[in-house]
C-alpha cells in the first residue's frame, strides 16, 4: 500500500534540452515519466558538462515555472494532504520523538541495541564530553588544538582579567602541567603549597595535607576539604567528582582543612590569588 | 563570413580568454565543431564529486588539461559523520593520469584518500609536475611527501593544508635536492613532528621566488627571526609555535626580522602564544589583509592590540576570545573587511566562557560594509539581530551560523529563528551559501525556498518540523548544488516527490532523518543517473526495513555505482542499464 503511494508521488521527469520541463510538486505521478534519450551520438556528453565546473549549468534546469507562490503552495498542499502531517513539537534533542512515525513499531526487542534510536545521532562520550557526533561541526584539526591548549594552564581564559598563565605558563616553550594552589589550614597561620596533578583522588589528596600539617590520621575525620570557585564561593571538595577537580582545578583558590566543629561558616582566613606554577 | 567560419586557431585564441568553467561548457555546447575545438583546449577540469565520472572519462574527453581539482568525501566527513574507509581514493585517477595527462601540472584535492603509492606514482610519471595541494586529505605519511620533494624537479607549490599526515622518522625535506630553486609556496603547517631545520632554512635560502611559507608547530619562535631574515620577500606566513622565554633580545631580534618583511600580507599560526611576543609582528600589521587568528589563545585586550593596527584587514580567523568589545574595535578600525571566522574556544562547554553574542556580529555588519563571508559560532542569537544583519548586509553571500546548543530559540522572545533566517535570505539576493542553527520550524523552508534563488549550499541541523520543510527546499532553490541535513525530521515523501530536483545537485546527505530503506530503494531504481548510498556500519539496510536508513548519501554520476564501496556502504538501487565508459 504504501509503495504504490509512494510510486504515485514520485515525480520523475529528467532533465531535457529538447523539451520544456517543469518539475512540478507532489501531483506529478509516474504515468507522466519518460526516459530521456539524448540526441547527441555521444549520450554523455552534455550530461558530462555538468560534472566539470563549479557551477554546472544543466540546460533545461529543472526549476518550476509556476512562477506564483501560490500555485505552488496550492498543488502542495493538494496531494500532501497538509492537515495530516503531524507537525512533531519542537524537542530539546531529538532521540525521543521519532517513534511516532512508526506506530506500529512499538517496543521491539530487538530495539534495544544502538541501531534502534529512530534518527538519532550517535552520542559519543569521548574526552570531549557527552556530545552527539558531528554536532557542533567543528573539525577534527580544530578539536586537537582545542584539547592541546586545555592542558596549558591558562589555556582557559576568565572574562577580560588577566590570567597569570598569560605570562607565567608558556614560557620556555614547555607545556607546565603542574596545577599548585595554596592551602591553609584553620587555625594555623603558615599556608602549603601543593601540587594538584599528583593525586588522583580525594583521600590521597587528604591523607597528604593531613600529614603535612601534622595531625594524626584519627583526627582526619574532623576535617574537612574545602575550596573557593572563581566565583568566591566555598564548595565542599567531596561534592565534585575527581576528574571535575582537574579539569578545573584552576578555579581552586584554596583548600581549606575545615574543622567540623568550629562554628564559622567560613575559614576565616585572608583570600590569596591562586597560585598556579 | 559568419563565425561558424572562422579558423580553428583563431576559435581557439578566443577560448584561451574564457577561464570559468560554466562558460567553458556553455561554450561546448553551441555546436558540434565549438565542441571539438573546445575539448582540445580545455586545460583545466574542476570535478567536484571524484564520484561523478570517471578518469578514464575525463581523459578522453578533456585530453590537453594542464590542472586537476577534485573533491572525494561529502562535507560532514569533516565532522566524523563519514566512517572511515567509506572511500574518495585518489589512486585511480592517479594511475589513468600517469598514462592520459603525462604532462600534468597541477594537482588539487580535497577531502581524498591519498597513500604514499599516489604520490611516488606522481613523482615517477609526472615530468612537469608543478603544484600539489591536499586539502583536508588523509592516509600518506612523510615518505610520499619524500618522493615529491626528490623527483619533481619544477614543484613550485606543496601545501598541505589539515592535512593527516603519517610521520615515521625520516628527514623528507632534506630530499629537496640543491638544485631545486622553484618553489613558491610551502604549506607543513599540519605536520606533527619536527623538520630539520637546516634542512628548511636551506630551501628557503634557495628559493628566492618563494612567496608563502606556513611552518608547522615544531618550529621555535627562536628560529623564526633566522628564517625571515632569509626570505623577506615573503608575503604569506605561518609561524609555528609562538612562545619562549621571556627575554628582550629574542623579542628585538623577531620584531626587527618581521620589520624586514616589506611584503607580507597574511599571518597564521600563533600556536601557544605569549602575548608578550604580539607586538613583534606591529610593523606588519598596516599591510595585513589576512589575519589567521583561529589557534591563538589569547584574549580581547590583545587581540584588540592587534587588530587595531590593521585597517587593511580583509579576512580574520579568531577564536571567541575576542569577545564582542573585540569585535566592536574590529568594527571600528577594519572598513576593508570580507570576511570573518569566529571559532569556539569551548564548544563541548555547557556554559558559555567568553562574552560573545550576536552583539559582536551585529556590530561588524554595521560597521564593515564589505562583509560577504560569515562563519560564526556563538551560544544564543535573536531575530532581531538577524533582520539587522540581513538588512545591514544585503551583499552576504555566505553565511554560516553555528549556535552551539542545538534548537536553541530566540533568547529574548523564546521563539524559532524562523524569521531571522527568513530576512537573511530575503534581503542578501546574492546569498550562495547558508548554514542554519537554533529553533527552526518548517517555516524557514519555506523562506528558504522562496528567496534563496542563488543558493548553491545548505547546510541543515535539528530543525524542521515535517517533509514539508524539505520540500520548500528541493523544489525552491533553483541554484541548490549540496544539501547536507543531519538529524531532521525529514522523511520519504519530500524526496521521492523532489527526485529529478537530485539529478542538478552534486549530492545530497542526509543522517539521522526519517527516509525509509523502501524509498531509497525505489529512488535508486527509478533513477539510474544516481548514486543512493545508504551507509550503516551495523549491517544491511534491507535487513531492517522498518527503520529509517541512519546515513544517505545521494549524488548524480554517470559511471553508475561504484567498485570501491566499503561493507558498510549499500548502493541501493538496480545496475543501471545507463553505464557507460
Amino acid at each position: 500500500m504504501i509503495h504504490m503511494m509512494m510510486e504515485l508521488q514520485l515525480g520523475l521527469a529528467l532533465p531535457s534540452i529538447a523539451t520544456t520541463h517543469h518539475v512540478r510538486g507532489f501531483e506529478f505521478d509516474l504515468n507522466n515519466s519518460y526516459v530521456y534519450e539524448p540526441k547527441d551520438s555521444d549520450p554523455s556528453s552534455w550530461n558530462i558538462n555538468s560534472y566539470f565546473g563549479s557551477s554546472a549549468s544543466v540546460p533545461g534546469k529543472c526549476s518550476t515555472t509556476n512562477s506564483s507562490n501560490g500555485n505552488k503552495k496550492r498543488s502542495c498542499d493538494d496531494a500532501f494532504d497538509y492537515e495530516q502531517v503531524r507537525a512533531v513539537p519542537p524537542r530539546t534533542l531529538p532521540l525521543f520523538n521519532w517513534n511516532s512515525r512508526y506506530p506500529d513499531d512499538e517496543d521491539d526487542p530487538r530495539d534495544l541495541d544502538n541501531n534502534s534510536s529512530f534518527g538519532s545521532n550517535k552520542t559519543v562520550d569521548d574526552e570531549d564530553g557527552v556530545h552527539v557526533v558531528g554536532w557542533p561541526p567543528i573539525k577534527n584539526w580544530r578539536k586537537k588544538l582545542c584539547h592541546q591548549q586545555h592542558h596549558i594552564p591558562g589555556g582557559r581564559v576568565k572574562n577580560n582579567q588577566a590570567v597569570v598563565a598569560n605570562n607565567g605558563s608558556a614560557c620556555g616553550g614547555r607545556q607546565s602541567n603542574s596545577m599548585y594552589v595554596k592551602v591553609k589550614m584553620e587555625g594555623v597561620a603558615i599556608a602549603r603549597k601543593i601540587d594538584l596533578t599528583l593525586y588522583d583522588s580525594f583521600e590521597t589528596l587528604t591523607n597528604t595535607l593531613i600529614g603535612m600539617f601534622g595531625l594524626w590520621l584519627e583526627d582526619s575525620y574532623d576535617y574537612q576539604l574545602t575550596y573557593q570557585d572563581r566565583e568566591g564561593d566555598w564548595l565542599i571538595a567531596k561534592d565534585v567528582p575527581w576528574s571535575f577537580e582537574q579539569e578545573y582545578s584552576w578555579t581552586l583558590v584554596m583548600l581549606a582543612l575545615q574543622n567540623f566543629h568550629s562554628n564559622s561558616a567560613t575559614p576565616q582566613f585572608v583570600q590569596e590569588r591562586r597560585l598556579i606554577h | 563570413m559568419s563565425y561558424s567560419s572562422l579558423p580553428e586557431d583563431v576559435l581557439e585564441h578566443v577560448f584561451s580568454f574564457v577561464q570559468s568553467d560554466k562558460d567553458r561548457n556553455v561554450i561546448s555546447l553551441v555546436c558540434k565543431s565549438w565542441y571539438e575545438i573546445e575539448r582540445w583546449c580545455r586545460r583545466r577540469i574542476f570535478v567536484g564529486n571524484c564520484y561523478a565520472v570517471s578518469p578514464r572519462m575525463a581523459i578522453r574527453r578533456f585530453p590537453e588539461v594542464r590542472s586537476v581539482e577534485l573533491k572525494g568525501k561529502p562535507h560532514f566527513a569533516d565532522f566524523n559523520l563519514v566512517p572511515e574507509g567509506w572511500g574518495g581514493y585518489v589512486y585511480p585517477w592517479i594511475r589513468a593520469m600517469a598514462g592520459g595527462y603525462p604532462w600534468l601540472e597541477e594537482l588539487k584535492l580535497k577531502r581524498m584518500v591519498v597513500t604514499d603509492e599516489s604520490l611516488e606514482l606522481i613523482a615517477k610519471s609526472l615530468k612537469n609536475f608543478k603544484v600539489l595541494v591536499l586539502s583536508s586529505c588523509e592516509g600518506f605519511s612523510t615518505h610520499g611527501l619524500a618522493a615529491i620533494a626528490a623527483d619533481c624537479k619544477n614543484l613550485k607549490e606543496l601545501d598541505l593544508w589539515e592535512s593527516d599526515v603519517e610521520d615515521p622518522s625520516g628527514n623528507w625535506l632534506s630530499k629537496f635536492p640543491d638544485t631545486c630553486t622553484s618553489l613558491v609556496s610551502l604549506n607543513i603547517a599540519c605536520l606533527g613532528s619536527e623538520v630539520s631545520f637546516s634542512a628548511l632554512e636551506r630551501l628557503v635560502v634557495r628559493c628566492p621566488n618563494l612567496r608563502t611559507l606556513r611552518l608547522n608547530r615544531a618550529v621555535p619562535l627562536e628560529k623564526l627571526a633566522h628564517l625571515l631574515r632569509q626570505a623577506p620577500q615573503l608575503v604569506e606566513l605561518g609561524t609555528g609555535t609562538y612562545s619562549a622565554d621571556l627575554r628582550p633580545d629574542i623579542f628585538s631580534n623577531l620584531a626587527g626580522a618581521f620589520s624586514g618583511c616589506k611584503e607580507l600580507k597574511s599571518l597564521s599560526g600563533f600556536w601557544d602564544v605569549v602575548p608578550a611576543y604580539l607586538p613583534a609582528v606591529y610593523s606588519v600589521c598596516s599591510g595585513l589583509t589576512t589575519l589567521n587568528l583561529s589557534y591563538a589563545t589569547i584574549q580581547s585586550p590583545d587581540l584588540i592590540k592587534l587588530v587595531s593596527q590593521c585597517p587593511k584587514l580583509q579576512c580574520l580567523w579568531v577564536l571567541d576570545y575576542i569577545e564582542d568589545s573585540g569585535l566592536e574595535a574590529l568594527a571600528a578600525t577594519c572598513k576593508d573587511l570580507r570576511e570573518l571566522r569566529v571559532f569556539p574556544s569551548e564548544p563541548f562547554g555547557d556554559e558559555p566562557n567568553v562574552s560573545l553574542t550576536e552583539q559582536g556580529l551585529v556590530l561588524v555588519s554595521e560597521g564593515c560594509p564589505k562583509l560577504e563571508s560569515v562563519l560564526y559560532f556563538c551560544r544564543r542569537m535573536s531575530n532581531d539581530a538577524l533582520v539587522t544583519i540581513a538588512k545591514n548586509r544585503p551583499s552576504m553571500i555566505r553565511f554560516r551560523l553555528c549556535i552551539i546548543d542545538p534548537q536553541t530559540p530566540d533568547y529574548l522572545t523564546l521563539e524559532p529563528l524562523d524569521v531571522g533566517f527568513g530576512a537573511i535570505v530575503q534581503h542578501c539576493k546574492d546569498l550562495r551559501r547558508l548554514s542554519l542553527s537554533g529553533l527552526l520550524t518548517d517555516r524557514v523552508f519555506e523562506y528558504i525556498g522562496t528567496y534563496a534563488k542563488k543558493l548553491e549550499m545548505l547546510s541543515v541541523a535539528f530543525a524542521g518540523e515535517s517533509d514539508l520543510g524539505l520540500h520548500h527546499v528541493l523544489s525552491g532553490c533553483d541554484s541548490l548544488r549540496k544539501l547536507e541535513i543531519m538529524d531532521c525530521p525529514f522523511g520519504d515523501k519530500a524526496l521521492l516527490a523532489n527526485a529529478a530536483k537530485l539529478e542538478t545537485m552534486r549530492s545530497l546527505w542526509m543522517s539521522s532523518c526519517s527516509v525509509s530503506f523502501e524509498a531509497c530503494k525505489l529512488l535508486g531504481q527509478k533513477m539510474p543517473r544516481l548514486n543512493v548510498e545508504v551507509i550503516d556500519e551495523s549491517g544491511p539496510p534491507d535487513s531492517r526495513p522498518e527503520l529509517p536508513v541512519k546515513k544517505l548519501y545521494i549524488y548524480r554520476t554517470v559511471t553508475g555505482r561504484r567498485i570501491d564501496m566499503p561493507g558498510f556502504v549499500w548502493n541501493v538501487g538496480e545496475d543501471s542499464a545507463l553505464r557507460l565508459s
